[in-house]
């Protein structure tokens, strides 16, 4: 009997190790396959057969509206390829690339410029997902390629190469540390737009004496609850790569008395700023509420302008780095990151339609469009800021920065709480005392260190 | 006893016969769970063409052992405890309650009996923007009631202990119709009989549901206690539709998802690693297994000593 077990047992065990092996191949070098061959001497044709391009996109209503209809004039233009096109929510976007790629079951890809790369000081991280995605041979190289002619080179390299190769070509920067607010709200109640932080907290004391609440933001999908008071942090720590190369070195930490004065703002940012309910609206309910005129201002990303306009076009708004410094001298400066871009599967069976797509979105003429509807600082350096949105961040533009959210990665063994996130304070979290916030955030971060070391 | 297949090679057709429902069952359920088994000593990401390195028990150690974040790990395996102590006890004494009344031959019982049982056959999706609409903590119809009170609450998006509280409750709602079910199963197999004998004996109804019910009812209450235990351990889809990856409300199922398939906030990057969810779905699965085969074990004697 015991003998049939253990035959029994071992006839499992193989063919589990076949079923592993097959799935997913063991030891496979990161040998580029052929459609990772560098795409330059592969110029893109006109297929000559029907064929079906599965394109993937995050969900962004102005950018899927633009992309709806620029495949209706790509199929038209190009009538043997039929664009099929998946949205999925910002959050399962690496997900769904993920296994989509893995299952060679998409063509072209909406992925967001590359950050989060390891740097020389820190200890046993990952590699970021798009590096893995590179790694494994699932990305195109689109080193030569005619279109990225037309993108500026500090994007292409800062946002989409990877060992000297270009693998995705990023579509546009934003800024997510700013505010928006609404003019009419302002006049009527003599409101000046403010400057410094004492200014912002006078102006929020005077919306609420008002019955008006002073902020809003898309909270049930989590991050947009503490995206603004990233602008706080940046009003504090203005060199972000620096302030995380300080965190993993010891030089900083948030339990010090600069990062205090940081969370004691942030405290009353959620606490007093934040309209109670926020938690509940999705993000794409919130440039509507904010364009509804009900609240005076929205913390958000400037890729929420085009929303904005959309849902009140008559509404008028405007937009202001946050201002978490009290010297006004310290709340010039914008943070934000590279946002959507595009790559091609390695292994697309669909190689000429997908690189003539490219091809087709990166014209002047087609991206001018693209940006005007997305409302991102251009990364074609013959686009123009023809947005609203475009002409409020212009003065601040010479003042931009990437943000912390793209050089950051947490120490394996870190804590839940090592992030300055200000939705860790109530309503929306557990925590009311910003010194014991402090010390738990840094305890968290410092046994990540430890456990590294 | 006679033998169907007949003598020496029909002897094998039942095994014949099997054979495809085994090897279906082996290749979509037990290779995938073993294959997983051998993925958590692996630093597998999960990507197709990517490296896989043998690292032995360094998932384990990083999930039970490393700083903070195996306490964080800690707390969601204690989490899903309580998830399930909750579920179970709740959804089954709520689910035999219900089954009673609606047992009854009263007016409009199977209009009830399908109310009761519709949540059942909504999806997980559908459950959870249902609830989000309900608790939408401005104006919201739950915002409306503590209003009058002078109260407000964030819901789902507020205090992790009261998010949790309302996905339990959620969970209950969604699955108590097919405990009902069982239960108004089990309860129909009860011969009248056995309780007009009591009442002529002078039962009261609580001494008839004590003596009569309760013992009979013993095959329906293993099944619902067995399934409620398993189902609600293995329960995570309702927290990522209702409040997210979200810090005090993880359970270990959602926390398999996370890691395993790189889920992020916004645009933030994050790390494939699918060895190191492998790692933490095996944990999850000793933690099934000894409890399912516990609770399986304590009714099976019950069962035994009640029914012979």
């Amino acid at each position: 009997m015991s003998k049939k077990l253990f035959a029994l047992l071992s006839l499992m065990v193989v063919f589990t190790m076949l079923l592993a092996s097959c799935s997913t191949p063991t030891a496979a070098p990161a040998v580029p396959a052929d459609g990772n061959q560098p795409a330059a001497t592969q110029s893109s044709q006109k297929p000559a057969e029907k064929v079906t391009l599965r394109v993937l996109v995050h969900q962004n209503p102005p950018m899927v509206a633009f992309m709806e209809s620029f495949n209706q004039k790509f199929e038209q233009k190009y009538p043997n390829i039929k664009v099929d096109m998946s949205i999925v929510n910002a959050n399962d976007l690496s997900t769904v690339s993920q296994t989509r790629l893995s299952a060679n079951d998409i063509d072209v890809l909406d992925i967001f410029g590359f950050a989060n790369a390891a740097q020389p000081y820190m200890k046993m991280v990952d590699a970021p997902n798009w590096q893995q995605l590179i790694d494994a041979g699932l990305l195109m190289d689109l080193t030569g390629q005619d279109f990225l002619k037309n993108y500026d080179e500090a994007a292409i390299k800062d946002a989409g190469s990877y060992n000297g190769k270009v693998y995705a070509v990023n579509l546009g920067r934003v800024s997510y540390s700013g505010i928006y607010y609404n003019k009419d709200l302002f006049a009527a109640n003599n409101v000046k737009v403010p400057t410094t932080w004492p200014e912002l907290v006078a102006a929020c004391e005077t919306f609420k004496a008002a019955n008006i609440p002073c902020m809003t933001a898309g909270g049930k999908d989590g991050w947009p609850i503490f995206v603004g008071a990233y602008g706080l942090l940046g009003s504090m720590y203005p060199d972000q790569a620096a302030l995380v190369e300080g965190l993993w070195t010891g030089k900083i930490k948030w339990n010090d008395e600069k990062s205090l004065e940081m969370w004691q703002k942030m405290q009353v940012y959620a606490r007093d700023m934040m309209e109670e309910g926020a938690s509940g609206i999705a993000g794409d309910a919130a440039p509507g509420r904010f364009a509804s005129g009900a609240v005076a201002m929205f913390p958000g990303g400037t890729w929420y302008a085009p929303a904005i306009e959309a849902a009140g076009p008559s509404f008028d708004w405007g937009y202001i780095p946050f201002p978490g410094s009290d010297k006004a001298e310290d709340n010039q400066y914008l943070f934000g990151k590279y946002d959507q871009g595009w790559a091609i599967a390695a292994n697309t069976p669909n190689r000429d339609a997908a690189l003539l797509y490219l091809t087709e979105f990166s014209t002047p003429e087609n991206y001018q469009q693209f940006v005007d509807a997305v409302g991102f600082i251009p990364t074609q350096p013959t686009a123009k800021l023809n947005t609203k949105i475009g002409t409020e961040v212009a003065p601040y533009l010479a003042n931009f920065r990437v943000g912390y959210e793209q050089y950051w990665i947490a120490p394996k063994g870190a804590g839940q709480f090592a992030n300055p996130w200000a939705s860790y304070f109530k309503p929306f979290g557990t925590d009311d005392d910003p010194k014991a916030l402090a010390d738990k955030v840094q305890a968290d971060l410092q046994a990540g260190l430890d456990a590294v070391k | 006893m006679s033998y169907h297949f007949g003598r020496g090679w029909s002897k094998l057709v039942p095994y014949l016969l099997l054979l495809p429902g085994l090897l279906f069952y082996f290749l979509i359920s037990l290779g995938p769970s073993m294959a997983t088994a051998v993925y958590s000593f692996t630093d597998a990401s999960g990507l197709k063409g990517a490296p896989i390195h043998w690292v032995g028990f360094d998932n384990y150690r990083e999930f039970l052992f490393m700083g903070r974040a195996s306490l964080d790990n800690l707390a969601a395996l204690q989490r899903t405890l309580i998830f399930c102590a909750a579920v179970t006890l709740i959804q089954f004494a709520l689910g035999l309650f219900v089954a009673l009344i609606v047992n009854q031959r009263l007016k409009g019982s199977n209009i009830f009996r399908t109310i009761y049982f519709m949540p059942v056959i909504l999806g997980v999706v559908i459950q959870g923007l249902m609830w989000s609409l309900f608790l939408f903590p401005l104006g919201g119809p739950m915002a409306k009631v503590l209003s009058w009170f002078g109260l407000h609450s964030e819901f789902l998006g507020g205090q992790p202990t009261q998010a949790f509280m309302w996905v339990i409750a959620i969970q209950i709602w969604a699955n108590m119709g097919t405990t009902m079910m069982i239960f108004i199963a089990g309860l129909q197999t009860i011969p009248s009989e056995l309780y007009e004998a009591a009442r002529i004996d002078g039962a009261n109804a609580l001494q008839a549901f004590r003596n009569v019910t309760w013992p009979l009812l013993t095959p329906s209450v293993n099944t619902n206690l067995l399934l409620n235990v398993i189902g609600s351990l293995q329960a995570w889809q309702l927290f990522l539709v209702l409040v997210g990856y979200r810090n005090g409300t993880q359970v270990l199922g959602y926390l398999v998802y996370a890691t395993g398939f790189g889920q992020t906030s916004g645009s933030v990057t994050s790390s494939f690693r699918q060895g190191y969810a492998a790692a933490a779905s095996i944990i999850l699965f000793l933690l099934v297994l000894v409890l399912g085969m516990t609770v399986q074990y304590f009714l099976q004697r019950r069962e035994a000593r009640i029914l012979g």
